[in-house]
């Protein structure tokens, strides 16, 4: 059965399939995983948590594997660092090794020999490499020009962003078995990063409705068309302001609080899923004829 | 050199025919095209105009496919033809993505038949032997570029001679489409580029496309 009829083709806007749909979600899932390794790598680095730059590492692996079962021929993955000249998949590809690299040799640095300065060269490097995955899916996504919802210079800021609230909803899951301190500390700094977050997310939409007709619809479809349910429950309720509901009230009283930071992390995890899922589904090109 | 196509619409009757010699030419599967025939309208009752446009990949000189393509398999020949290198390509579909005419496509199923249930048809079964698809694949136009290759060996002249020429080029029941060498200053195609006024399609998206219509 055709997907599209032939006499439909690009005669009215149409929605980017290739990267939502079917297997295509699994790029949604790549996206976000490489934004909370990132994130993650980088919150922990700030509070010193070796167990987060560990899930950092593992999440990163979860990228190139979650980005490798996209691909049709996946036994052919070497290929992919061949083009980092022009190809942001490319580029990223090779972050994502990099980073690999640079924080295994820092993760054993750092258990078997803390404080020496080749642990502080390696987190240097890592880090690098890290806020290199954090902000390498944005480029993939705002490099297409052809979409103009994603061919904005605000998404990779946006996929860093919410790559450490990501991050540091996983620090604080990450961090129940420390200190009352430095549990609120990390909470204090995810309610920080989810205002940051919620006011990216803000801009990047308003910014985005001036830039053309196709994407002033393409937010409108966000904002009030089918896609809407999963932006305002998901990526704004879910993500934003439940875990800032649940975990601002305990975090500036300084009250350390399990079960309202694991739902609050949780429901923030959540949200980013859910952003990046609509930024992928809302992506349409404009029409090559009008219909009509 | 840089292969080009001009399309007079006034001369295109929407007959499909040039996607049906591209689907025979290349024993493309079904649901796969490698061009299509765009049929629209502008304006309103009475003034109304029916738009025709026969698309393909636009093989532009500055294409989003080449460069988004992280493994080198999309690449551009020196005479600007942009290909696929079956079996370079990985299947992340960033070329997809990437095109904004939608010219590309992926194959996705290698065992979808045009009867389902029944046997292959014999052009079915010759095709997968004379131009086998691989799955999994990203898939489009490369202007004919066997025929292009083989003739231009057999020191022919794609555009002017038949054996030379893209199969939807010298299908075409009404002469619309003319292929030539762009770059070449005295070619019959920059002429009636020149002098009928040849326009890019939606050249807003800026890659230069080697496809000029003439309305």
């Amino acid at each position: 059965m055709m997907r599209i009829k032939p006499y439909d083709f690009m005669m009215k806007y149409t929605p980017q399939t290739d990267w939502i749909e079917g297997h295509g979600i699994l790029i949604a899932f790549a996206l976000f995983f490489g934004g909370i390794s990132g994130g993650l790598y980088l919150a922990s680095l700030y509070f010193d948590n070796l167990v987060g730059m560990f899930v950092a590492w593992i999440l990163a692996m979860a990228t190139g594997m979650t980005d490798m079962a996209h691909l049709s021929k996946p036994m052919r993955f070497w290929r992919m660092v061949l083009k980092p000249n022009s190809s942001w998949i490319s580029r990223g590809f090779i972050l994502i090794w990099l980073f690999l690299g640079c924080a295994a040799i820092q993760l054993a640095i750092s258990y078997w020999a803390p404080g020496t300065a080749a642990e502080t060269v390696f987190k240097v490097f890592a880090g690098i490499a890290a806020f290199g995955v954090a902000i390498y899916s944005g480029f993939v996504v705002g490099y297409v020009g052809a979409i103009k919802l994603w061919n904005s210079a605000i998404i990779p800021i946006l996929f860093v962003v919410a790559g450490l609230t990501g991050g540091m909803a996983i620090l604080l899951l990450a961090s129940q078995g420390e200190t009352t301190r430095q549990i609120v500390d990390v909470a204090t700094a995810m309610v920080a990063v989810l205002v940051v977050y919620a006011v990216s997310v803000a801009i990047y939409l308003w910014i985005t409705t001036y830039e053309s007709h196709v994407a002033r619809d393409s937010v409108m479809l966000l904002l009030k068309g089918s896609i809407a349910p999963v932006f305002w429950i998901g990526v704004v309720l879910i993500g934003i302001v439940v875990p800032i509901a649940i975990i601002a009230p305990y975090a500036f009283t300084e009250a350390a609080q399990t079960a309202a930071f694991i739902i609050g992390a949780v429901f923030a995890i959540i949200g980013g899923v859910a952003l990046r899922y609509v930024i992928l589904k809302a992506g349409v090109y404009a029409p090559l004829l009008p219909a009509e | 050199m840089r292969w080009g196509m001009a399309i007079e619409q006034k001369r295109c009757i929407g007959c499909y025919e040039c996607v049906l010699a591209c689907k025979a030419e290349h024993f493309l599967p079904p649901e796969i095209f490698w061009n299509r025939v765009l049929i629209g309208e502008r304006g309103k009752y009475p003034s109304v105009t029916k738009l025709i446009y026969s698309v393909r990949c636009n093989q532009c000189a500055d294409p989003a496919c080449v460069k988004v393509c992280p493994t080198g398999a999309t690449s551009q020949r020196e005479d600007g033809i942009v290909w696929v290198d079956e079996d370079k390509c990985v299947g992340c579909r960033y070329c997809i993505i990437a095109c904004p005419y939608q010219m590309r496509m992926f194959y996705e199923d290698g065992d979808t038949q045009y009867f389902p249930g029944q046997e292959l048809t014999e052009h079915e079964k010759v095709g997968r032997e004379l131009y086998p698809h691989q799955e999994g694949i990203v898939e489009k136009c490369v202007f004919c570029k066997e025929r292009i290759d083989s003739g231009m060996a057999a020191g022919l002249t794609p555009g002017v001679d038949r054996e030379a020429t893209p199969a939807c080029v010298i299908s075409c029941p009404t002469k619309a489409i003319h292929f030539g060498d762009l770059d070449d200053p005295n070619s019959e195609i920059n002429r009636i580029i020149k002098e009928k006024h040849g326009h890019a399609f939606h050249p807003e998206y800026d890659t230069d496309p080697s496809i000029f219509y003439i309305d």
